[in-house]
């Protein structure tokens, strides 16, 4: 699936104080690959994914999702989303929350339960089935919200900041499973980050997007060899890309915080 | 969540824990030497010795168990009148803008106005039996459970709702499926208010106008009236403990209809 994003315009609020939150963003995320969204944060590039997902409207421009012989499908249809602050249904054990959709979809009881067993078991959290979200410590309940989301089956995975919140070793373990799950099943992915390690290390390339309103700043191609790992982080080639990207999002950040200055005094 | 385990200081904890009972001890002692070493009249103050004595007289010849019994069957009667009416209208506006709009000025109208001020007309149109008592107490706790229903339902978590959407929710799905169980905390908190007020208004109706020959509203008035001030203390007494006892029931009962929910009222 190929997701084809064209002058895409997103602007918070009502005439004449609108928020431009998006302004013109063009770029064609290829199928079967990670394309990493990175920039300062209030860059938009959250709206821009939940935009993709067919979650949130947007103002102007064009969203198409394609497939392998151009048809054009629906947004929201061929998409799943794992959210930054996960939003798993408290009241739901983790079975239930893991089989949401098939339930949603209407799959009988014993069909749902069957596939999210599976599910949950192969993010290694069999035996936690029963427990509620808020008994499991971030690492897991992380791992809830990708099962819930992988179950669905779709081509594409949209990733909103989904490490973010973890603590450093549980996110390694973490960017080592995506990494897996990627290269098992092949999915279109849409990650969001603010880490430029994080962007090199998943990505097949790095979308630097610019401090508000959102645009592409440059598209940067990964070509470490795949599967990665965590071992390549060390290597000079991770080494040259890091300095790219920083150099990059420095421009970004300060000019970000010059305009803030300017308004503020 | 576990304590650590103290080891040395064990005496010190132990006074610790005692401590607010010693003081209610101390609190009792101190009064019934101020009313023996005074000779305080019986009918102001009497030692919490001689209440205790009517306390057990009371309890003994049933006249407390049979008018407790009846104030909380109306309480009873009040508060399911109060949250079946309270949470449907609460549900109705949470999910119908029309509905919320019809019903607000209403409530807006109504809810400051005392409750108790109703009383009058109400005795006139139904008399001074147990309806009377049960709609005045229903009346009372209707407000804040329809009005803690409406905010729950509106101040439910928006990325629920879209990560519900994104699982393929239908709008009624994500109605039934993620905004009435995600509100149930709330509305559980709304039932603690309503009992509150209902067990205020079931009193206070049963000590209206000789309305009534029997629960705790009248016990308190009746025994005030012909100057039984032991007896009054021990109808609060008693009040309250089972004011205490109904609380921590609801409490207990929203533990276990809503475990993830952490209420902390």
């Amino acid at each position: 699936m190929e997701i084809v994003v064209e002058n895409l315009v997103q602007a918070f609020g009502e005439a004449p104080n609108t928020i431009l939150a998006l302004d013109r963003v063009s770029h064609r995320f290829p199928a079967e690959r990670v394309s990493c969204i990175l920039g300062p944060s209030g860059c938009g590039k959250s709206t821009m994914v939940q935009i993709i997902g067919g979650i949130e409207p947007w103002t102007d421009g064009e969203v198409t999702i394609a497939d392998s012989d151009g048809a054009t499908l629906p947004l929201g249809s061929q998409s799943v989303m794992v959210w930054q602050n996960l939003n798993l249904f408290p009241w739901r054990t983790v079975i239930d929350n893991v089989a949401f959709g098939l339930e949603m979809r209407g799959a009988a009881r014993k069909e749902r339960n069957e596939r999210a067993s599976a599910m949950i078991a192969s993010v290694g959290l069999r035996g936690f089935e029963q427990h509620r979200p808020m008994q499991l410590s971030g690492g897991m309940r992380q791992r809830v919200a990708l099962a819930r989301a992988l179950i669905m089956e779709r081509p594409i995975l949209l990733m909103d900041e989904p490490f973010a919140a973890l603590d450093a070793q549980t996110k390694i373990v973490m960017q080592e499973d995506l990494i897996r799950i990627y290269e098992r099943s092949k999915k279109t992915i849409l990650f969001v980050t603010h880490a430029i390690d994080e962007a090199i290390l998943l990505g097949d390339e790095i979308v630097v997007m610019t401090a508000r309103p959102g645009r592409i700043k440059d598209v940067i191609a990964v070509n470490l060899p795949r599967p990665r790992t965590q071992e390549m982080v060390s290597t000079p080639e991770f080494g040259r890309l890091y300095d790219r990207v920083l150099h990059l999002i420095r421009e970004e950040v300060l000019r970000a915080m010059r305009e803030q200055e300017q308004a503020a005094s | 969540m576990q304590q650590p385990v103290k080891k040395r200081r064990r005496s010190v904890s132990f006074l610790y824990a005692a401590l607010p009972y010693i003081i209610i001890i101390a609190v009792l002692l101190a009064w019934e030497l101020l009313v023996r070493l005074n000779g305080i009249q019986p009918i102001y103050l009497p030692a919490p010795s001689s209440i205790f004595r009517y306390l057990v007289a009371m309890l003994l010849d049933g006249s407390l168990l049979y008018n407790l019994g009846i104030t909380f069957m109306r309480i009873l009667g009040g508060f399911i009148v109060a949250s079946v009416c309270g949470i449907l209208v609460g549900v109705l506006m949470g999910m119908s803008e029309l509905a919320a709009r019809i019903i607000d000025p209403w409530i807006a109208a109504l809810y400051p106005l005392p409750k108790i001020s109703l009383i009058p007309l109400l005795i006139i149109w139904l008399g001074t039996g147990e309806s009377y008592k049960i709609v005045i107490s229903a009346v009372t706790a209707f407000f804040p459970v329809a009005i803690s229903t409406f905010a729950a339902i509106r101040q439910v978590d928006s990325g629920l709702i879209k990560a519900a959407k994104d699982l393929g929710a239908s709008s009624h799905q994500r109605q039934i499926k993620v905004v009435i169980p995600a509100s149930i905390p709330g509305i559980f908190s709304g039932l603690h208010l309503g009992m509150g007020v209902t067990i205020i208004m079931v009193v206070a109706a049963e000590m209206i106008g000789g309305s009534s020959d029997s629960g705790m509203g009248y016990l308190l008035v009746h025994s005030g009236q012909v100057m039984e001030t032991e007896k009054v203390f021990a109808a609060l007494i008693a009040l309250a403990v089972f004011g205490a006892l109904i609380t921590n029931a609801q409490k207990r009962l929203d533990r276990l209809l809503a475990p993830w929910a952490d209420t902390k009222h």
